[in-house]
């Protein structure tokens, strides 16, 4: 079918590039913002803004919540069509009640699970959290959206998109389309090794554009095929559900062996019994972490079956110091404190596949590693973004003669990908500070309030792409490129000075305190907004000096 | 802040490493510098590349634990590539510090 | 290398491909997923790491099925190798947990 392995490797490389371009540009983007989630959620929620916080005392702080939280109206609903007869008013039969914490997080994630009497499948749960300020105890509303973790960073891995679970499989092809194009690439790339520091600007925009793309693409190969790898990784169990489908009896009987080998029960037994001080198993078990030369901070703790004699509580060391996630769990009865069960170290397969996969969730404190990790996720969006704009370029010249609207099409899909979601995602930020903290009842919560804006901006953004795009069938730059770089560069702007005024936190401020969360994203967005403004007259320019050029010929601005 | 000592030295080293890896190269050679390398010039750019990266390891490990210090290491070989690549597009007479080397 | 260069049969065979690209190299590699799944476990290992090293490998090998579909000169053999290879390792798979359980 193809003349040649590079044949097929280019065609390929193209027309998957193309389609799934458009989603790896979302998914890359909004990973590198997700880096920094929760200092993005600081600066959403101004009053979040103090240090990050150890885990506080279980007992005196978290089960006072515990014992007041239901699940949440959207798990319930999600349930109705899976219960046999009524469903209850509440939930009392605890299955989890579980706290998760690292080193940059000052307030804390509660979340619960419980078992729902009548339902067709036992194992489902439905569930509820909070979040609190674990100096005090103090309960957020429910209604303050954590842009960062809880928006950014979903849509990101699922596109935000739950139904049937559609997004996070869409992301998951798209992520292997990154593999086959990573090697496809490189398979393309005659001279890798000769062009590796090549970078020329000002030849025509074809050429131009595609150095930019191949230096992206090379220079950060290792961390972009690591990143698509590990992230399919991670989800591995939700893309090929053996384990839960075609092997479920061995599941199944692997999970009876395991709760006799660990003592850890599976089930209730239906006999009731408090729950034991979490704190002194708490302490025990930062007592044996350093009596094993690994003494460390408390990253989760999970209290299962709570109220029943096979209750147990799991305590997980946090990751900070290390690139796996959380390890050296220890877990207790929870009725009387002793210890039931103390992980044993990993075997060599449980090893690897926590580091790759602690790679991809960084839960470890550095702060260098983290923003190349932001770099590495942002040379991916440039070189998915040049991609898409070398497409365009590379058959406008060719259609143009011919009248072909396809490209105008494609191009404007690409200002609506780039562009347009800088300006979604400035458009959040700037709701974030303008929306009142109490909106009038009968409106949408504040969090659905932001993410409307979000979706409103990008579509917005689209039209406005759309109805701009004329040029790019005479061969020319479609002007909302530079009008939309204007308007990320007006509301990024708008964004910082807002939150100096809502908040008083400016950048010297900021700065001045040493606190980063904040003053970094007001940063960020003074960056953003400097180089918004240089490429908007950069392409402006190009716009401009258009007129017809001669076929084949060189840049013009 | 020993730490921040040492990857930013880990940092030059990679720069410089990776600057004289692509002064090793003839095509970037004479956007610095007057006529071609000659032979025993090239080689002393890989060979300085090549320890520059090197040396970058080595610092890399003195500040973290190994797992981490190689992470590190492979995405300042990136941000290093990236910054000798721009560097050589806009600004090439700042890569002359290097060819002093050259013998 | 432009599509408006294949003809109407060429866009079946480009059709069929693709299929095999996404669904045949699916097949493939949830063969090995079950298949590491069920012998490791049979051979006394860990449950989990079992569906580690297949899922590490699994996606792994997804990237190149994926491009072989496309490369490879003969589409029968491709999609008979990744299908068949598919459903043999599932097959076996289902073997081990039909004697272990």
């Amino acid at each position: 079918m193809f003349q040649s392995f590079r044949h097929a490797a280019t065609w390929v490389h193209t027309w998957f590039g193309l389609v799934l371009g458009f989603v790896l540009v979302v998914v890359f983007f909004f990973g590198s913002l997700s880096v920094f989630d929760r200092e993005i959620d600081r600066w959403a929620i101004p009053e979040s803004r103090f240090e990050p916080q150890p885990m506080p005392s279980f007992d005196k702080v978290l089960r006072p919540v515990f014992d007041t939280m239901q699940p949440m109206k959207e798990s319930v609903d999600a349930m109705r069509g899976k219960v046999d007869g009524p469903m209850p008013e509440r939930f009392d039969t605890v299955r989890s009640w579980s706290a998760y914490t690292t080193h940059r997080d000052p307030v804390l994630l509660l979340w619960a699970s419980y078992e729902v009497p009548g339902a067709q499948d036992p194992h489902d749960r439905v569930w509820g959290n909070r979040t609190i300020d674990p100096r005090s105890g103090k309960v957020f509303p429910d209604d303050q959206l954590k842009i960062g973790s809880q928006f950014f960073y979903p849509l990101h891995y699922g596109l935000t998109l739950e139904w049937q679970d559609l997004g996070a499989w869409i992301v998951g092809f798209a992520g292997l389309v990154m593999l086959v194009a990573l090697i496809s690439g490189v398979v393309m790339h005659r001279k890798l090794f000769r062009e590796y520091f090549t970078f020329r600007p000002t030849r025509n925009i074809q050429r131009s554009v595609l150095d930019l793309h191949n230096m992206t693409g090379v220079l950060a190969l290792p961390f972009h095929f690591f990143f698509a790898f590990t992230g399919l990784l991670i989800f591995a169990g939700h893309y090929f559900p053996v384990t839960h489908t075609q092997l479920e009896p061995l599941h199944e009987l692997h999970e009876k062996i395991e709760e006799q080998q660990t003592g850890l029960p599976q089930d209730r037994a239906g006999v009731p019994a408090p729950l034991a001080s979490v704190d002194a198993m708490v302490a025990e078990a930062r007592r044996r972490w350093t009596a094993k030369g690994m003494a460390g901070e408390v990253g989760l703790v999970s209290a299962n079956h709570v109220g029943d004699v096979n209750g147990y509580v799991s305590v997980w060391r946090a990751g900070t110091d290390r690139i796996a996630n959380v390890s050296d769990g220890i877990h207790f009865k929870a009725s009387t404190g002793e210890v039931l069960y103390e992980e044993p170290p990993l075997t060599a397969v449980g090893s690897v596949g926590n580091f790759l996969i602690g790679l991809h969730l960084q839960h470890f404190r550095h702060w260098l590693l983290r923003w190349f990790y932001v770099l590495g996720g942002l040379m991916g969006t440039v070189c998915l973004a040049t991609g898409l704009i070398f497409f365009v370029e590379k058959r406008k010249k060719q259609h143009a003669k011919a009248g072909g609207q396809s490209r105008r099409v494609v191009d404007a899909l690409a200002v609506s990908t780039i562009t347009g979601m800088l300006v979604a995602t400035m458009s959040i930020l700037v709701a974030n500070r303008l929306l009142p903290e109490a909106l009038p009842s009968g409106w949408p919560p504040r969090g659905d309030m932001e993410r409307y804006v979000f979706w409103g901006g990008w579509a917005l953004a689209m039209i406005h792409a759309f109805v701009r795009s004329a040029p790019v069938a005479m061969d020319r730059l479609n002007p909302a490129w530079h009008e939309q770089c204007w308007a990320v560069a007006i509301m990024a702007v708008a964004a910082m000075l807002l939150n100096w005024i809502t908040t008083g936190d400016h950048l010297l401020r900021t700065i001045g305190a040493g606190y980063w969360p904040v003053a970094g994203v007001d940063l960020s967005l003074l960056v953003t907004a400097g180089l918004a403004v240089l490429s908007a007259r950069r392409l402006g320019r190009k716009a401009l000096a258009a007129m017809p050029v001669p076929r084949g010929g060189t840049a013009h601005a | 802040m020993r730490e921040v000592i040492l990857l930013t030295a880990a940092l030059l080293a990679c720069t410089a490493g990776m600057g004289w890896l692509a002064l090793a190269m003839e095509r970037h050679w004479t956007q610095v510098h007057e006529g071609e390398a000659t032979a025993a010039q090239v080689l002393r750019m890989r060979a300085l590349g090549t320890l520059g990266l090197a040396a970058g390891l080595s610092l890399c490990l003195a500040a973290d634990h190994a797992s981490m210090a190689v992470l590190v290491w492979v995405m300042a070989l990136a941000a290093s590539a990236l910054a000798v690549a721009l560097t050589l597009t806009w600004r090439p007479s700042w890569m002359r510090v290097l060819t002093c080397f050259a013998g | 290398m432009r599509t408006n260069a294949f003809n109407r049969g060429e866009h079946v065979a480009l059709a069929a491909r693709i299929l095999l690209a996404v669904l045949g190299g699916y097949a493939c590699c949830w063969g090995v997923v079950a298949l590491f799944a069920a012998a490791t476990f049979a051979l006394g290992a860990e449950f989990h790491d079992g569906e580690t090293l297949g899922s590490i490998l699994a996606l792994l090998l997804y990237p190149a099925a994926f491009l072989w579909a496309f490369a490879a000169r003969r589409l029968w053999l491709a999609g008979t190798v990744l299908v068949g290879s598919g459903a043999l390792m599932a097959g076996t798979a289902s073997l081990i947990q039909s004697v272990l359980t």
